[in-house]
């Protein structure tokens, strides 16, 4: 036990007397920041977006064209749906809404057509508007369901609900599912930043190798064992620090409240991180050297980061790609986030937990069985 | 008492028999000179000593107990120091030390007291806080020497801890290593280099195709060899010698030329001499000084294996 923990401290600092480590290390705050930019503040530098009104003749048709032109930093310019495409096009306007004939009698029975957000600039523009109004909607199509085709119930609730002002129910409303965003793509970022983080760390075996301290340390009272030991300990350690730094970051500086308990979303990222080591002491396992370690670390993290949504939504993604999702842990990561801000309990997500822990078995045993089949002093464990 | 006792040591890479039924006895207090040429096996045999090898067949005991089974025991007694360098660049010369010295459980005071003693014994004493990718070949060389005496093994086992370094650093290692001894160590030294074996070791074992082809002092090595003898002829300028003339001549078994000295070895009951002389005045040498060597290891060597040390 002394000894392990003299191999930690040593662990710990060969990689953060290098300063790029700590750069690595701190990569996920960053990604949070870059990601509650994009998806938090759409504000600012105010909004045009163009309406055409094909429902006018409906007070509630109208109200929702009132309630987009309400909210913080949009104008709103009436158009016709000819000129629209265009002036989106030529960059006039950031996104347009066409409201179609009869959707205010669509949203009163309860059943809301579909709304679209035309834009050519992409999510990061829409997130918050599009955010805004399905809250909007959603509420208005709850109300519908409560007054059960009773008009003049309907009539009732919903005037109190437009009355008591748009800008109040906007922001109750609105920050939950907007931040939902920016939680769900800060926490994509942070889930590829640990697995780079944890092959990082992983690779000081690779070196030790390289640099031959390796077979020194063999040749002293430690064993292959208790030195890898003490390197994944050390890694988990740095592991979970940084993910409590992560979420308290967002949390405390940030403020975005993600609506999900700060310990079940802490547990499932750490449940998730010992899967992330698991899988780096496999491709170190795998690799002579550190070069080798790299590119493979290149060709299983990132494109499955991708395929897993962790650096944009996976809505913009074609269904078959959205299926391979499947394979990847993690997509099962972001899924439990995803269903914890949706309201479910923690409890019922125990298959998604499992899932991610029967991954991190799976790579540790695999990565078990590579070092122990390798005795050669040459290429080392 | 003996330190090592090897028996029937073999380690197979794949059909290949690195080490091939080796079995040798060092005795405590002993600098003992493990002496062959590159690929020998030297290196695979000490690997197995030091517990980073396990042997294909045979067993190893130190100081009578089995290193299979005592390996705690073993590796705390023992000092490796590798063949290629094995410190950590970006760490100071006293970090490198302290965290080796560390593995083997010291700390606190008796630590820094080890740390300092085994950096001043290498020389380094004052180059404590510097980082060893500022220093020389001989520098490093030494701290990788350092990092494996400061937790005071009975045995230390040196694998050509002098390859590529300047002459000075040299003879400071090979100074170091009788005065290691005089403090108690036993030492296991492998090189390729015979003038250094020779000079230090009490006894030498010659290794050869992974299997140890003779052993002893080096008076009783040399005594292998009384059929045969080295003349040196020193001239001043080899240019027109005709080698293949010279191997004609009666009981010559090999010529070898270090740049102005002519090497040749011959059968020690022909007198030759008088011929040898002849043909390198007809090749137009003109000869400085001839003198007939006494039989030496790489002699000895030579005669064994048929081979030079170095090629
Ligand atoms: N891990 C290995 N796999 C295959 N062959 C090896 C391995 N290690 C050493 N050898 C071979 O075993 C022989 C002895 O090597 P070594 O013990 O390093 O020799 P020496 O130290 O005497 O120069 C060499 O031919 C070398 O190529
Ligand atoms: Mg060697």
């Amino acid at each position: 036990m002394k000894t392990i923990l003299w191999l930690m401290a040593h662990t710990l600092r060969n990689t953060f007397r290098k300063r790029s480590n700590i750069i690595l290390f701190l990569l996920p705050v960053a990604g949070v920041m870059l990601s509650a930019g994009l998806y938090g503040q759409t504000g600012g530098t105010g909004l045009s977006i163009g309406i055409v009104q094909q429902d006018g003749a409906d007070a509630v048709g109208r109200d929702v064209a009132a309630f987009v032109g309400a909210l913080d930093g949009v104008k709103l310019t009436d158009t016709s749906d000819a000129d629209l495409r265009d002036r989106i096009a030529a960059g006039k306007l950031d996104a347009g809404i066409v409201i179609p004939p009869g959707f205010g009698e669509s949203l009163k029975a309860g059943k809301p057509m579909q709304l679209e957000l035309l834009s050519v600039k992409g999510a990061q523009v829409t997130a918050y508007v599009q955010a805004m109004l399905d809250g909007y909607l959603n509420n208005v199509a709850s109300i519908a369901a409560q007054a059960k085709g009773d008009e003049a119930r309907f009539e009732q609730i919903y005037g109190e609900y437009t009355k008591g002002s748009f800008k109040v129910s906007r922001e109750q409303l609105t920050d939950a599912s907007n931040v939902k965003d920016t939680t769900y793509q800060s926490l994509g970022f942070l889930v590829a930043f640990m697995m780079f983080s944890a092959v990082n760390m992983s690779e000081m075996i690779l070196r030790e190798k390289e640099n031959r301290t390796f077979l020194r340390l063999l040749s002293s009272p430690v064993t292959a064992k208790s030195y890898v030991a003490a390197n994944v300990a050390v890694n988990v350690v740095a592991m979970v620090f940084q993910t409590a730094l992560t979420l308290c970051f967002m949390r405390y500086v940030l403020d975005i409240d993600s609506g999900v308990p700060i310990m079940q979303l802490a547990f499932s990222l750490v449940l998730f991180g010992i899967g992330a080591i698991a899988l780096s002491l496999l491709i170190v396992s795998l690799s002579k050297s550190r070069g080798q370690s790299s590119a493979l670390q290149n060709l299983i993290i990132t494109p499955t980061c991708l395929l897993a949504g962790c650096y944009f939504p996976m809505e913009i993604m074609p269904d078959a790609i959205r299926k391979i999702g499947a394979f990847l842990p993690q997509h099962w990561l972001l899924d439990t986030v995803n269903r914890l801000q949706q309201g479910d309990s923690f409890g019922s997500l125990y298959m998604n937990l499992l899932i991610l822990a029967a991954f991190a078995a799976a790579f540790a045993a695999i990565a078990i069985f590579r070092f122990s089949r390798n005795n050669d002093t040459r290429t080392f464990v | 008492m003996n330190i090592i006792e090897i028996g029937g040591l073999t380690k197979k890479f794949g059909d290949f028999a690195a080490v091939d039924n080796m079995s040798l006895t060092l005795k405590e207090g002993e600098i003992f000179g493990f002496l062959g040429a590159n690929g020998a096996g030297k290196s695979t045999t000490i690997s197995m000593i030091a517990s980073l090898l396990r042997p294909t067949k045979g067993e190893i005991k130190f100081l009578g107990k089995n290193i299979a089974k005592n390996a705690h025991f073993a590796k705390m007694n023992i000092g490796m120091v590798p063949q290629d360098l094995a410190i950590y660049e970006d760490m100071s010369a006293y970090e490198n030390v302290r965290f080796f010295a560390g593995l083997y459980g010291f700390r606190g005071g008796e630590l820094k007291a080890r740390v300092e003693e085994a950096l001043s014994f290498v020389g380094l004493g004052d180059k404590q806080k510097e980082l060893p990718k500022n220093f020389s070949g001989g520098m490093k060389r030494r701290l990788n020497i350092a990092c494996a005496i400061a937790h005071r093994p009975k045995l230390i086992i040196m694998d050509e801890p002098t390859v590529g370094i300047d002459p000075h650093s040299r003879n400071y290692i090979l100074q170091s290593v009788k005065e290691l001894n005089r403090m108690g160590c036993t030492i296991l030294y492998t090189s390729h280099y015979m003038e250094e074996v020779e000079e230090i070791c009490t006894r030498i074992a010659i290794v050869d195709h992974g299997k140890i082809i003779a052993d002893g002092t080096k008076e009783q090595l040399k005594a292998i060899i009384t059929d045969s003898k080295e003349i040196w002829i020193d001239v001043k300028s080899v240019e027109g010698l005709n080698q293949e003339q010279l191997k004609e001549i009666r009981g010559v078994l090999s010529v070898r030329i270090e740049e102005q000295r002519i090497k040749i070895q011959s059968r020690a009951e022909i007198g030759n001499l008088n011929d040898i002389v002849q043909q390198l005045i007809r090749d137009g040498m003109e000869i400085r000084a001839v003198e007939e060597q006494a039989p030496n290891l790489e002699t000895v060597f030579l005669t064994l294996t048929g081979r030079n040390l170095r090629d």
